[in-house]
């Protein structure tokens, strides 16, 4: 599937039983998750990288790739071109990254392996990539498989077409000693080729399914005069008798002919090989057009291969010791079927290369001569529908090259995957399944918290070339240490998640990402993009959610209200209390009564220098201000303290309060809405300066914020009595539930209150942890740390309150009216008495 | 020398005869000037100008080259704007006289208003009397001269440039101070007093930026933004936003600042549905040509009117929020689609203006980057009152931001935190608008369109004062609106959202039966054809797309954009980001996009049933939400929403 597809779009339905994620709307498969065959989850396991989480990433990564330490190395890794990074500074070294993780975990690191719970079983012939990776499904559904090998070991091409400097041994190993271990009913037969050692027959008579991964062994012929020389070879040819361990001595220069990955392979095998000295590669078109992936390309560069392109070999001729290779030099011509341009020959270019070696890679082929007795073979592969993987024997099914031509490792594991989806079909009887299509997956791993993310450059793996000695083929490139897998993976754009825009959503994201590359011509896809735009997103504000602070906006100064200047002008936020207290912002402290004491001295030296006063049943034994919460069961007034406030609770008590001092506050808490009608005319008729509104019910006790949205009634009720009684001056109104911020601030301020009583805001800021319903504080914070911090919180809270009021063209904080706001949604409309936006009333 | 007669011909006409005589290169005087607002504005000529008498507001406003000398005395905004040249008066001016001039020299002979020289970039404002209070306000370059007293506090945030005092200073404004002086500054203002021949014997003392508020002083710790979308869920009252936010708050002691629109889901155009069941309807691959999308703008006064393909531009964004090569993509792109485009705040870049065939040059009150010669190659002029993402509050820049070349282009000392003024020093009020207003039209002989740029609070009474005004159009931005960088709180809590925006808008022109006057272009969380045909069906002309162009073009939406180091190269000026996009891919890629939007507009249109967007209509449209149903008084119909969901899983 393309990155931009209209399948994006319109993702196909997912068959049963798979696991997927694309109904989740915070998640959308990143293009480079589409772009990998198998749907490996990148974006997670490298989210996973950056956090240090190697067996989550592990997971992840082999999820769906029971060959991720070979591609770990050598996938050609299509997912790093569709990376967006691309277009900045280069792709994120995704596949690098897969074999840091494997590196550290493969060889150890084993899953579970899966029960046998069915009685079919499944022949597979061959085991490359598709055909394990088709076992592998299979086992995982609960089959038992007998895989047909006709070498003397697993892994098809993995082992034998790529070299070790590339793949060294081991690797494979540790991806089939996994995949063995976890597919417990697979049965492995060696030197058990088709045709000569079990027939097809047999096959089909000993299983209920059979599925043909018989690779594309064979090297096509350039069908060039002279090209039976002994001194020609084919590619895979070549590079079989290089893996499986011989190293034959070359002549001086060796021509390579072919630009794809069998080509960058012998070419660079030859280089390494002794007596070579020159290796040439010649390509008919040009170095765009080139197929071998772009890391081999420049890793051939680097060792010195010579890239001829534009040229098309035309004959063999032998000079006795020597061979020429007959060429002609071409140019672009006219398109091909597929959009590529034609190399067409240029007049008179003829010449001749000279060398002792022509390794010829212009393709592979398929043969079985068992099949073709059969009539089960195209000329060079085995006749395959892709949609159902179905040969035309019903009860055999084909993958991989031998199915579909050579191609990588990753397509063939993705022909495995759905050639065993198709066989599982098959097998549960399944006449008409749904069509095939890749899972994709999401570990919602949260994105790298790295601040240089935006300016690491890629990070490529040191790359050793032919290293010291170069026919024992050593590893071309190092792994990633540590730190630098941790930069690589803080890269990520993570295209798969949310980054907390609302309206641009990683949905709409994506929406807009396809508008901008589809074609104005291609009709079918814009109709399928509006179709999906059309879909309604769900109510974000159904009846149970509850009115809060976050639903109220403030209206702006613009024309009809005089703009101040918000940076600069100044806005008052010093706030009087009944004429007895004077803050110099609008806030009050709560919630340390049992914090430890090294807490609570911290906090009282920063409530000081904030000048800030608390609400507390304890008082301090600093000079900060202290607000005397009175209970019933608690101990007597203190003429230390700044006022007296008697906490009601939720019952109305006529309580005597007496004045120790004279600038000292009286006042009452109240918890309940219930209590208001009774309790504020009371208030007035004793003279008290202040009513402390609670909005969690549960003042007074531990961490009350934390259990929930607070009740904002109880402010409207209170000013609501108050302006029916005409006593709204008469009385401060302080409240308490909630207060995150400035903002939350204003608001309050802005519905009537004159100050706030900060509880948990304070606690976070000085450190407190949320476990559960109350807030625990570590040690890793210093005392003045943790005074500087409640300084700093007020200050910010301050700063931001009285940004507010600017905005709302206010010099004073407490100018803020309910005028000034508006409700988002009809819940917090209804509890606050502030009219919906866009509408005149509640 | 010409004669021109004011007591004969209007302003208007008698700036045209200026005009046409500075082309000539012949010197004119004024008679009978009799104070009238806006004498030779627009002029761009090397002649002189001699006013016989005083002039109103604006006098020499939004003029270069020219050599200006009133006999009398001078209203508000002398010399508003004004590149090289100069202005020589003989008695006193106004408030605000030198206000943003770049270059220019004013002598006043008698004494000046407050404010003077308020946001100048460069030149010399000499008061041969005194000054009254806040002379230097936020200027951010150039030199004042006051040789009487200063005034109360002189010098008032100022960013840059001297103020010299030869009298008493009264008191020093927040943030200035005074510091020495050196001979050859003292010689280098006697020169220009013996050249004005404006005697004086006194000495000087010398006011400067002191340097405390140009920065913020603790940096904020940067992050990747949590996304975090149900806010104030009963369980996650405190959520781990809301715990980061009071973790770096009480690092850093003030507010948060970061880039992009809002992180809160706010009720949106999202809450509606097409009452027509769309998935039923056959669109046919020609269904662009079967459409009348064609819309023109700015038009209904006599202007020349943009001419929009489709009713859909480029919201205003600034090159310094966005790189100049993004700035140049959006242009190339909004050509290609035969849109228009904006410069928003801080000036117009010859890229802009060649990439662009349309393009709205916009006016802010910093008035950063804003001349006469812009203003003249503009399509349109703008003047913007607030934005929706951070209404109240001016454009924010951070540092890192502020290169050498874009100070230059704006006028402003690099390096510092730029927080734009948001108040305009001439718009105190609606009537200060009408004139200001007047001046732009004057200065451009009443060819452009002119706009306003509103974000969307009281819209109700802001948009009666718009249309008695006289704009052309309004763009109204909803809250839903991004910026390159603002404060947290204020892009999620003020303003309201842009569903409510257009409600209300519409609403309050019925009201006065004043809907025809006004054009309004819809912006703020508009994100393609879907939402632009609501937006059209609820009223609007046309609407435009800001952030939804800048994704189409790379962006990621990480949120970072006040950094400054954009990992895509579009919100950054640091050259080594920059590098990372390529204009001419973007541009191709954002035309796609504008184009994908005209298909999903026609189709749209043509599936409810009608040959022309104009025809588009409230009903249309129901509500999902109970929300949409109030703000927008449309039929609440939620089965609506599963309606097109089912219809979709068949298909699939």
């Amino acid at each position: 599937m393309g990155v931009y597809d209209i399948n994006r779009i319109q993702l196909p339905i997912l068959p049963p039983d798979f696991r997927d994620d694309t109904k989740d709307v915070h998640f959308v498969p990143a293009p480079c998750q589409v772009a990998c065959p198998v749907g490996t989850d990148a974006p997670s396991y490298i989210g996973y990288i950056w956090e240090g989480k190697f067996e989550e990433a592990f997971d992840a990564i082999t999820a769906t790739n029971p060959f991720s330490s070979i591609c770990g190395r050598c996938c050609d890794a299509p997912c790093e071109p569709a990376c967006r990074r691309v277009d900045s500074d280069g792709p994120v070294q995704i596949r690098n990254l897969k074999r840091f993780v494997m590196d550290k975990l493969g060889r150890s690191f084993r899953l579970p392996p899966y029960p046998v719970t069915r009685k079919e079983t499944i022949g597979i012939v061959g085991g490359g990539p598709a055909g394990l990776t088709a076992a592998h499904d299979l086992c995982a559904a609960g089959y038992r498989v007998d895989v047909y090998e006709m070498t003397d070991r697993l892994g098809g091409m993995m082992i034998w077409g790529i070299p070790a400097f590339r793949l060294p041994p081991g690797i494979i190993e540790e991806d089939i000693d996994r995949l063995v271990h976890r597919c417990a009913g697979m049965q492995i037969h060696l030197n058990s080729a088709l045709g000569s050692d079990i027939t097809l027959e047999e096959l089909k008579n000993r299983h209920d399914a059979v599925l043909l991964a018989i690779g594309s062994w064979w090297g096509k012929p350039m069908n060039i005069p002279g090209e039976v020389d002994p001194r020609v070879v084919d590619g895979v040819s070549f590079l079989r008798r290089v893996n499986a361990g011989e190293r034959p001595e070359l002549p001086d220069t060796v021509v390579v002919v072919g630009g794809g990955d069998v080509a960058m392979d012998a070419c660079r095998a030859a280089k390494r090989l002794s007596g070579c000295h020159n290796v040439k590669v010649i390509y008919r078109r040009g170095p765009d057009e080139i197929p071998a992936r772009r890391i081999e390309l420049e890793g051939a560069i680097e060792e010195d291969i010579t890239f001829i392109y534009h040229t098309q070999q035309v004959a063999v001729e032998s000079r006795g010791e020597r061979l020429a290779l007959c060429c002609v030099k071409t140019e672009p011509g006219e398109p091909d079927d597929g959009g590529r341009r034609r190399p067409v020959e240029v007049p008179g270019s003829e010449h001749q290369i000279e060398c002792g070696m022509v390794i010829a890679a212009v393709g592979q082929k398929a043969a079985c001569d068992e099949l073709d007795k059969q009539g089960l073979m195209e000329p060079d592969r085995v006749r395959t529908e892709f949609e159902g993987m179905r040969t035309s024997d019903p009860k055999v099914f084909a993958a991989g090259d031998g199915a579909f031509g050579g191609s990588t490792i990753v397509v063939a594991m993705h022909h495995g995957q759905r050639a065993a989806y198709y066989v599982k079909s098959f097998l549960e009887g399944q006449e008409k399944p749904l069509p095939y299509r890749t899972p994709y997956r999401t570990r919602r791993v949260p994105v790298a918290q790295d601040i240089h993310w935006e300016k690491l450059a890629p990070h490529h793996p040191e790359f050793f070339g032919l290293g010291e000695n170069p026919v024992e083929f050593p590893e071309i490139e190092a792994t990633y240490d540590w730190e630098t897998a941790r930069n690589e993976a803080a890269r990520c754009y993570r295209c798969d998640a949310e980054t907390g825009s609302a309206d641009y959503s990683v949905q709409h994201r994506e929406d807009l990402f396809s508008m901008a590359r589809t074609s104005p011509n291609d009709y079918a896809k814009h109709r399928a993009m509006l179709q999906a735009r059309l879909q309604l997103r769900e109510d974000p504000f159904p009846n149970e959610r509850s009115a809060t602070l976050d639903d109220l906006v403030f209206l702006p100064a613009n024309l009809s209200r005089l703009v101040i200047d918000p940076y600069r002008e100044a806005c008052a936020i010093n706030t009087d209390i009944a004429g007895r207290l004077q803050l110099d912002q609008p806030f009050f402290v709560t919630g340390f009564d049992d914090a430890p004491d090294q807490v609570r001295e911290a906090v009282a030296a920063g409530l000081t220098a904030a000048k800030c006063g608390y609400f507390g049943v304890r008082p301090w034994n600093t000079s900060a201000t202290w607000l005397q919460l009175l209970t019933p069961e608690a101990s007597a007034p203190s003429r230390d303290a700044a006022a007296q406030i008697y906490c009601l609770g939720n019952e109305f008590q006529a309580v005597e309060l007496r004045r120790l001092h004279d600038q000292q506050v009286l006042g009452l808490t109240v918890s309940s809405l219930d209590l208001l009608e009774e309790t504020i005319p009371y208030a007035l008729d004793r003279q008290y300066d202040m009513l402390l509104l609670d909005g969690t019910g549960k003042l007074g006790q531990g961490w009350p914020e934390l259990a929930g949205v607070p009740d904002l009634g109880i402010l409207r009720d209170a000013v609501a009595i108050l302006r029916r009684l005409r006593r709204e001056e008469e009385i401060a109104l302080v409240y308490f539930g909630g207060v995150r911020s400035g903002t939350d601030t204003a608001k309050i301020i802005g519905l009537g209150a004159v100050a706030v009583v900060l509880g948990v805001n304070a606690g976070l800021a000085v450190g407190g942890q949320i476990t559960g319903d109350s807030l625990t504080f570590s040690s890793d914070f210093g005392d003045e740390q943790r005074s500087d911090a409640v300084c700093r919180i007020i200050k910010a809270n301050s700063g931001e309150a009285s940004m507010m009021a600017r905005c709302t063209g206010k010099t004073k904080l407490h100018n803020i009216e309910p005028e000034d706001l508006r409700s988002l949604t009809l819940a917090t409309a209804a509890s606050t008495g502030i009219p919906l936006a866009g509408t005149r009333g509640v | 020398m010409v004669t021109i007669d004011l007591a004969k011909l209007p302003v208007r006409k008698a700036n045209e005869l200026i005009r046409e005589h500075g082309d000539a290169g012949e010197d004119v005087q004024i008679i009978n000037p009799d104070a009238r607002h806006h004498i030779g504005v627009g002029l761009t000529s090397p002649i002189d100008v001699r006013i016989r008498g005083s002039a109103g507001y604006f006098c020499a406003g939004l003029t270069d080259q020219a050599r200006f000398e009133v006999d009398n005395n001078v209203g508000w905004g002398l010399g508003d704007n004004m590149y090289a040249g100069s202005v020589v008066v003989a008695g006193n001016a106004g408030a605000i006289a030198g206000v943003a001039i770049r270059g220019a020299e004013l002598v006043i002979r008698g004494n000046m208003g407050s404010r003077a020289g308020q946001v100048m970039k460069a030149g010399t404002l000499c008061c041969a009397g005194n000054a009254n209070f806040m002379a230097g306000y936020m200027m951010y370059g150039g030199r004042i001269i006051i040789l009487g007293d200063s005034g109360e506090r002189v010098g008032e945030d100022m960013t840059g440039g001297e103020i010299f005092v030869g009298g008493r200073v009264q008191d020093l404004g927040s943030d200035a101070q005074l510091t020495d002086i050196d001979r050859a500054e003292v010689n280098g203002i006697m020169a220009f007093l013996d050249q004005y021949k404006v005697p004086f014997r006194g000495s000087f003392q010398k006011i400067v930026n002191a340097g405390k508020k140009l920065r913020y002083e603790t940096s904020e710790q940067q992050m990747r933004s949590i996304p975090f979308f149900t806010f104030s869920g009963d369980s996650e009252y405190w959520n781990p936003k809301i715990q980061e936010d009071i973790h770096i708050k009480s690092q850093i002691g003030r507010y948060r600042i970061r880039g992009y629109g809002g992180a809160r889901i706010l009720p949106h155009l999202s809450d509606l549905a097409f009452k027509k069941d769309l998935s039923l309807v056959e669109i046919g691959d020609e269904i662009i040509s079967q459409v009348q999308l064609h819309t023109e703008i700015g038009g209904i006064h006599g202007a020349l009117p943009l001419k929009l393909s489709m009713p859909v531009m480029i919201a205003p964004m600034s090159y310094g929020a966005l790189s100049r090569s993004t700035k140049q993509a959006i242009g190339m792109a909004s050509s290609l689609s035969g849109i228009a485009e904006n410069t928003g705040e801080g000036g117009m870049s010859d890229a802009q203006r060649n990439a662009a065939d349309q393009l709205i040059f916009q006016c802010l009150g910093g008035r950063l980057g804003w001349n006469i010669h812009d203003m003249k190659r503009a399509d349109g002029l703008e003047i913007y009152i607030s934005q929706g993402a951070k209404p109240g509050l001016g454009g924010q820049l951070m540092a890192k931001k502020v290169t050498q070349e874009l100070a230059s282009i704006r006028g402003i000392p690099a390096g510092i935190d730029l927080r734009s003024p948001s108040r305009h020093p001439d718009i105190l009020g609606a009537d200060d608008l009408v004139i200001k207003i007047e001046e732009f039209r004057e200065a451009t002989g009443y060819r452009l369109p002119i706009s306003v740029k509103l974000g969307a609070g009281r819209v109700r009474d802001d948009i009666k004062i718009a249309v008695k005004d006289g704009f052309d159009f309004i763009e109204l931005d909803g809250m839903q609106g991004s910026t390159g960088a603002g404060s947290a709180e204020v892009i999620d809590y003020v303003g309201i959202p842009t569903l409510a925006a257009i409600i209300e808008a519409e609403e309050a022109l019925a009201e006065i039966g004043r809907r025809e006057d006004i054009q309004i272009v819809l912006m703020g969380g508009l994100r393609d054809g879907v939402d632009a045909v609501k937006g059209l069906c609820l009223g609007a002309d046309a609407v435009a797309f800001g952030t939804s162009v800048i994704i189409a073009g790379g962006c990621i939406a990480c949120m970072q954009c006040h950094v400054g180091q954009c990992v895509t190269g579009i919100a950054t000026q640091d050259p080594e980001h920059e590098k990372r996009y390529q204009p001419s891919v973007e541009a191709q890629n954002i035309h796609r996009f504008l184009e994908a939007v005209r298909w999903q507009i026609a189709a749209i249109t043509a599936g409810l049933g009608h040959l022309d967007t104009r025809q588009l209509s409230r009903d249309d449209l129901v509500a999902i939400t109970q929300e949409a149903a109030a703000i927008t008084g449309l039929p609440y119909v939620p089965e609506y929403r599963h309606r097109d969901s089912e219809r979709f899983a068949e298909v699939g």
